[in-house]
């Protein structure tokens, strides 16, 4: 069953290739926002373990 | 303004954890050591069965990976999870069953592995009823930690909280497929998958234990801690977003660079290769994350024990996936698969990274706790540098021994033979290596011992915290609301379902891929008609083969290699092992491949050989480091469980006709008479030898990759 929806479907090469494609993007555009976030917010999160002592 | 909660951060389990860390620390270690002098003394198992080296191996790597580190994680977690959180665990009944429960499965396994009760696949060897057991607990622990994130007072999650819970979800994922086995009895199983699949299933699974157990926990316990011990903020917040997805990204497809120039079809070990390049990325990001936490504080890494250990724990880190992508290239790969490069490897991984950062956090956290001074920090660096020695004089010992044996397997006279035809000379090259190597584990193990010293000493002279006393305002229910201008994946930050859910996503994408074609097309697997399953006599023989971990040290994959072929004969093809549940291709030759052992192949030996061989393997191969294996011969064959696992493998699709459990006791008493007969002839004197096990792992070796030989003789006829 399973196989037969598998190889019946037309084009199945394609799909690996538009999710290579997909996840790459979305991972460059995450990157590069990542990059481009404001600096005072992640410096201001990257204190949280240092600020743990009540 | 909300208002100001007063509650205390449980001390107790954190200690509870720890200590066992150190207790199953010592002990994993110890039985190391002492595999480590097997390799050297094989009599050192004193002739008892449950000491055998194939036996205690498992013990080794289970009892360092899931209870000193498994405990180690659960410690660093436990700790940082309450204080990032501001609240106290969310239940201490929770918290205390989850510990229990974790040292009641490692007591489980201590006992059943030296038993041979085994499944045999690595790092996942334990029987199907302690499975069970570690599902219920791991979600226990899933209860805990997010009852914990749920209820709360700090709205934002730091970044060693996304590690956990992407560590949480995975290795649920990993247990639970792994796992799939169908019981046949009260402790044996049979894999659902069964050869090239199951191989693929295995890695897939083993690979990430090492990503999922001894990498993502512990870069979440170094994001709190080290900028703790070093008392600055981690170096680069932004590069920790990036570092964690990528990695828990590709890390999932790296499973198949175990399985370079197998029979897993070649599109399987590229994906498997080009992620492990990848991975160097985001792992070395993760590593000078790190270490550039340190930049300005370097000069209280000179005075401060607690830094060296976490400096030389991060650069084990990083020279281990700097060479692990390497390994994956497949050219590389020939040379380390199978030798004690590997070994080599795992070890600055194990000895390095997780045992040095666990002495970080113990060597902090113990002061803290018992609101006291570190005992000795003389100690403590003694302990640190004899640790560091013993990793070197592990470490180097071992790659030479690999790179020496690999170029040893490959030459060839210039007539065109092998140049060490014998594989033992290739063996006996690198016992000094293994020697070398024993003194580096002890001492390693040693620096555990005062390590251990020095925390009873400072335990002793402080006062213990059980409930430490915090305060922090109230947090509103429900997700914190998203500020105009806030930068975007502070988003996901506050929202531990959606970050669960993503990374769940995103762990499950390498292992579809790669799986499910393998699993569901036939083309991915070409049969071999001849290849038949095994007859109920060979099946029990190798159980048989599998309960005493023979595994460990023998291969059944040649590679197609003409060192490879030429030594051991034909390589191997996925359709001689559709039958193997599980399969047995192994990862360390210590001895020769065996899977041309059987009758008709060109290595093949009388079964008196065998015989002999397993009362006492010096007899026929002088200098052998094999152990001898003399129970065999004295136990009782019990076929009673023949007939459970007929049915079981014919549910799982092992073509056994139907009635065929009826008639398989018979049908093995029968075969077992024959290799009686062949003993006889053969000049053995054994009475009721074809009621003893040896017959049954006698005629399970003849089997060896036999079945392509019966196409030839067909072919020819």
């Amino acid at each position: 069953m399973y196989k037969y929806l598998l190889q019946s479907v037309d084009g199945i090469q394609l799909y690996g290739i538009v999710t290579l494609v997909l996840f790459f993007s979305v991972f460059c555009i995450a990157a590069i926002r990542t990059i481009l976030a404001d600096k005072q917010d992640t410096d201001r999160l990257a204190q949280m373990p240092l600020d743990d002592e009540a | 303004m909300s208002r100001i909660e007063q509650f205390q951060y449980d001390n107790r389990i954190v200690r509870a954890f720890g200590i066992a860390a150190f207790i199953f620390g010592i002990v994993g270690m110890l039985v190391g050591v002492v595999l480590a002098l097997q390799l050297i003394y094989p009599n050192l198992n004193l002739g008892i069965p449950q000491t055998t080296f194939g036996r205690l191996r498992p013990l080794h790597t289970n009892a360092v990976i899931f209870a000193f580190v498994g405990n180690g994680i659960f410690m660093g977690v436990y700790y940082s999870l309450q204080r990032l959180l501001k609240a106290r665990m969310f239940s201490d009944t929770l918290s205390w069953i989850h510990f229990w429960g974790w040292q009641v499965i490692i007591l489980a396994a201590a006992l059943s592995l030296p038993m041979g009760l085994t499944t045999s696949s690595e790092y996942a060897e334990l029987t199907w009823p302690i499975d069970l057991l570690i599902t219920l607990i791991w979600v226990v622990f899933g209860i805990n930690l997010f009852g914990t994130i749920i209820k709360r007072r700090e709205s934002h999650l730091y970044v060693a909280i996304w590690f956990y819970i992407a560590t949480w979800v995975t290795v649920a994922v990993l247990h639970i497929v792994r796992s799939l086995e169908v019981p046949y009895s009260l402790f044996g199983s049979y894999p659902v998958f069964s050869g090239v699949q199951e191989a693929l299933v295995q890695w897939w699974y083993g690979h990430n234990a090492v990503a999922f157990f001894l990498t993502t926990p512990y870069l979440g316990v170094m994001y709190y801690f080290l900028p703790k011990a070093a008392n600055r903020p981690v170096y680069s917040y932004k590069l920790s977003i990036i570092h964690f997805w990528a990695l828990i990204f590709i890390y999932i497809w790296a499973g198949p660079h175990h399985l370079l120039y197998s029979s897993l079809p070649d599109w399987v070990q590229s994906l498997g290769t080009v992620f492990s390049i990848m991975l160097i990325a985001p792992s070395w990001g993760g590593m000078l994350n790190g270490l550039l936490t340190l930049r300005g504080a370097w000069d209280r890494v000179r005075q401060d024990p607690v830094l060296k250990f976490m400096v030389v724990a991060i650069t084990a880190y990083g020279m281990a996936t700097f060479e692990g992508p390497m390994l994956s290239i497949k050219s590389v790969n020939a040379i380390s698969h199978f030798t004690d490069w590997t070994i080599a490897h795992v070890h600055v991984g194990a000895l390095g990274w997780n045992g040095f950062l666990t002495f970080a956090m113990l060597y902090w956290l113990w002061p803290r706790m018992y609101h006291t001074k570190l005992y000795s920090e003389k100690l403590a660096n003694i302990h640190f540098w004899i640790g560091t020695l013993g990793i070197v004089f592990y470490a180097i010992p071992m790659y030479w021994a690999g790179w020496t044996q690999y170029f040893m397997w490959r030459e060839f006279t210039p007539e065109g033979t092998l140049a060490w035809g014998n594989f033992l000379d290739t063996v006996l090259q690198i016992v000094p290596m293994y020697g070398i190597r024993a003194i580096g584990g002890t001492l390693f193990f040693a620096g555990v011992i005062l390590g251990v010293y020095n925390l009873y000493k400072t335990a002793q002279q402080g006062a213990f915290m059980a409930n430490e006393s915090a305060e922090a305002p109230a947090r509103d229910p429900g997700p914190a609301p998203t500020l105009q201008g806030e930068y975007w994946h502070r988003w996901i930050e506050s929202r531990p379902i959606q970050m669960l859910l993503f990374s769940t996503i995103l762990i499950s994408v390498g292992g579809i891929v790669q799986i499910i074609p393998m699993v569901f097309l036939d083309s991915q697997t070409p049969k071999i008609s001849t290849v038949k399953p095994y007859t109920p006599l060979e099946l029990t023989g190798r159980d048989i083969y599998i309960r005493e971990g023979c595994v460990g040290c023998h291969s059944q994959m040649i590679r197609p290699f003409r060192a490879e072929t030429e030594r051991y004969g034909e390589y191997s093809k996925s359709g001689e092992y559709i039958y193997d549940r599980p399969f047995l291709w192994g990862s360390k030759r210590t001895g020769p491949d065996l899977m041309r052992e059987g009758r008709g192949n060109k290595n093949a030996k009388p079964d008196s050989w065998h015989y002999n061989h397993m009362i006492d393997p010096r007899t026929m191969s002088p200098g052998s480091l094999m152990p001898p294996y003399p129970w065999l011969a004295e136990h009782n064959l019990d076929l009673s469980e023949l007939p459970a696992k007929i049915k079981t493998l014919r549910a799982l699709g092992t073509p056994y006709p139907r009635g065929f459990e009826d008639r398989a006791v018979a049908e093995a008493q029968e075969q077992a008479k024959e290799i009686a007969a062949n003993l006889k002839t053969e000049g053995i004197k054994a009475p009721d030898v074809d009621k003893k096990e040896i017959a049954a792992l006698i005629a399970y070796l003849q089997r060896l990759g036999t079945d392509i030989h019966v196409a030839k003789t067909a072919t020819k006829k």
